[in-house]
């Protein structure tokens, strides 16, 4: 099993990761927009190079202050067999949540992937309370031997994926200038992970106040494709 | 150059001008139910301050029986380099107090060294007491540089209501922020879990303050809380139903915690909505209706 310190991929780790960042993987990530579907109502994101923009930012902002430092810190507190490192992560990204939107997403991704790890026998003895999507993220990358960094590459990987694909049915976006954004968005990524292993505690979590307002007004949007 | 000094609990406190400036105060005031001839009455039982942080006495506008509302005074008006304000409230079991400011509090531009300031709420709410923490808006201007936290911690069956404003620069003059950084922290929890933590940056260089999916440049913006309600879904519903919609300020709730947020460019749009909100909020909270402090309307 592998430790926290391993950063060598291995051909079985890094088809692992592969997996589990696959829009096959059956836990409905599809179905969320994460406010960008609200943003696009709201005429904040109108084309590729605002969504470049908002990408851009909610990743360095967002998830590079957010989900991908804890991602580590989860990972790392699988490893060592830390439940109660464990169960402070998972319920400090509860209370993080700005809406009630992304507070469901997390809730009903991690129950899809508690309930699929229990289905291919990959379950740890004890789960924390309500786990969310980024804490049994983070156990799915320990068992499959991921080093943390790919980890966090390779969440990141499917967030922008998952991004794309809300833009390309909600904006619409074309599918070549989505692969123009990933491009752009490749170097960031590598850049984000890098500083996200590097923060401290204290530096984790600002709230994104547009990203949370847009998510929020998701909730009563008339006619929508995404869940909220 | 200046160089940003972080203010450490070993600092002195006193009047000085150099980059150990520091001039710390801080109220703790604890309400309490008590008995009277006309069955229980919240009360203000502990006063205590030190350095420039008052209440100069209680009120009971509602009757004797109503909520126990106090005013918190800060006779200098604003925080400058080196300020450290704490306020420390109780509220015991059963017992209900409202607290608001006379004014806006107003932060000013840093010293030459860059020293900043600090305000933290500390705020404890026990079994089935209530607490509605309303202080009027604050107004940054240019140049400010410090932190503005708030902590509360709830006990089963406690209810809180409460809110922020913050308004960026003097537009009226205008004297945009344009430097400056001012960090605005939430830390909600009830029996130790926390329900609600919130960090919100404020740095005009940093390009989350224009986008549109950070500040988008707006310079007013408030965050209401509200915990403790029978049915948040209801309470949610009431509110979309008799404010005004606009893609300004919208309200969620998660954990059992309602928030609204406005994030625009009218102060008096962002107060409004807020008292509107807990006009609304206020009954379902208490079952009191909400009666405006009169200090509001001078």
């Amino acid at each position: 099993m592998a430790t926290a310190t391993t950063t060598d991929v291995t051909d079985l780790s890094l088809l692992g990761l592969m997996q589990l960042v696959s829009p096959a993987l059956p836990i409905g990530a599809f179905a969320w927009s994460q406010g960008l579907e609200s943003a696009f109502e709201l005429g904040w994101v109108n084309n590729e190079t605002e969504l470049g923009e908002w990408l851009g930012g909610v990743l360095e902002d967002g998830l590079g202050r957010c989900e991908l430092p804890v991602l580590a810190r989860l990972q790392r507190a699988w490893a060592e067999g830390d439940a109660e490192t464990v169960e402070h992560w998972n319920g400090w990204l509860r209370a993080v949540r700005e809406t009630r939107e992304l507070s469901e997403e997390d809730r009903y991704l991690g129950s899809a992937l508690v309930r699929l790890l229990r289905q291919l026998e990959l379950l740890p003895e004890t789960l924390p309370a309500m786990p969310g999507y980024v804490t049994m993220f983070a156990w799915a990358a320990h068992v499959r031997a991921v080093p943390e960094r790919q980890t966090l590459i390779g969440f990141g990987w499917a967030w922008l994926e998952n991004q794309l694909a809300v833009a390309c049915k909600a904006l619409p976006l074309g599918h070549t200038a989505a692969q123009r954004l990933i491009e752009q968005q490749r170097p960031e990524l590598v850049r984000i992970v890098d500083r996200a292993l590097a923060l401290e505690d204290d530096d984790l979590g600002p709230i994104l106040p547009g990203l949370a307002l847009a998510s929020a007004q998701h909730e009563t949007q008339y006619s929508r494709l995404f869940r909220s | 150059m200046t160089v940003y000094q972080p203010i450490g609990p070993e600092s002195d406190s006193g009047h000085r001008f150099d980059p150990a400036r520091r001039w710390a105060a801080w109220l703790d005031l604890r309400f309490a139910q008590r008995p009277s001839g006309r069955g229980p009455v919240t009360q203000l039982v502990r006063n205590a301050h030190d350095g420039p942080l008052r209440v100069q006495r209680p009120f009971h506008p509602e009757g004797p029986n109503g909520c126990c509302h106090v005013y918190l005074l800060h006779p200098p008006g604003g925080l400058v380099s080196g300020d450290a304000l704490t306020y420390h409230t109780t509220v015991e079991t059963g017992a209900h107090a409202l607290v608001t400011t006379p004014a806006a509090a107003k932060l000013y531009q840093t010293d030459s060294h860059g020293v900043a300031w600090t305000q933290h709420a500390d705020l404890h709410v026990e079994p089935g007491a209530t607490l509605e923490w309303l202080p009027q808006e604050t107004l940054a201007f240019n140049g400010s540089r410090g932190t503005q936290s708030t902590r509360i911690d709830l006990a089963d069956g406690a209810r809180c209501l409460g809110w922020e404003m913050l308004a960026l620069g003097r537009p009226a003059s205008d004297l945009p922020f344009v430097t400056g950084r001012l960090e605005q922290r939430f830390h909600l929890t009830r029996n130790g879990q926390p329900l609600w933590i919130e960090r919100q940056t404020l740095d005009p260089h940093h390009r989350r303050f224009r986008g549109a999916w950070g500040q988008g440049g707006a310079t007013v913006q408030a965050t209401l809380w509200a915990v403790g309600l029978e049915d948040d879904r209801a309470a949610i519903e009431a509110l979309r139903e008799a404010m005004p919609a606009s893609g300004r300020w919208a309200v969620t709730q998660r954990q059992g915690v309602l928030l609204l947020r406005y994030i625009g460019d009218d102060r008096n749009e962002a107060w409004d909505l807020c008292e509107q909100a807990w006009t609304i909020l206020r009954p379902q909270l208490t079952g009191q209706t909400a009666r405006r402090p009169r200090i509001w309307s001078t």
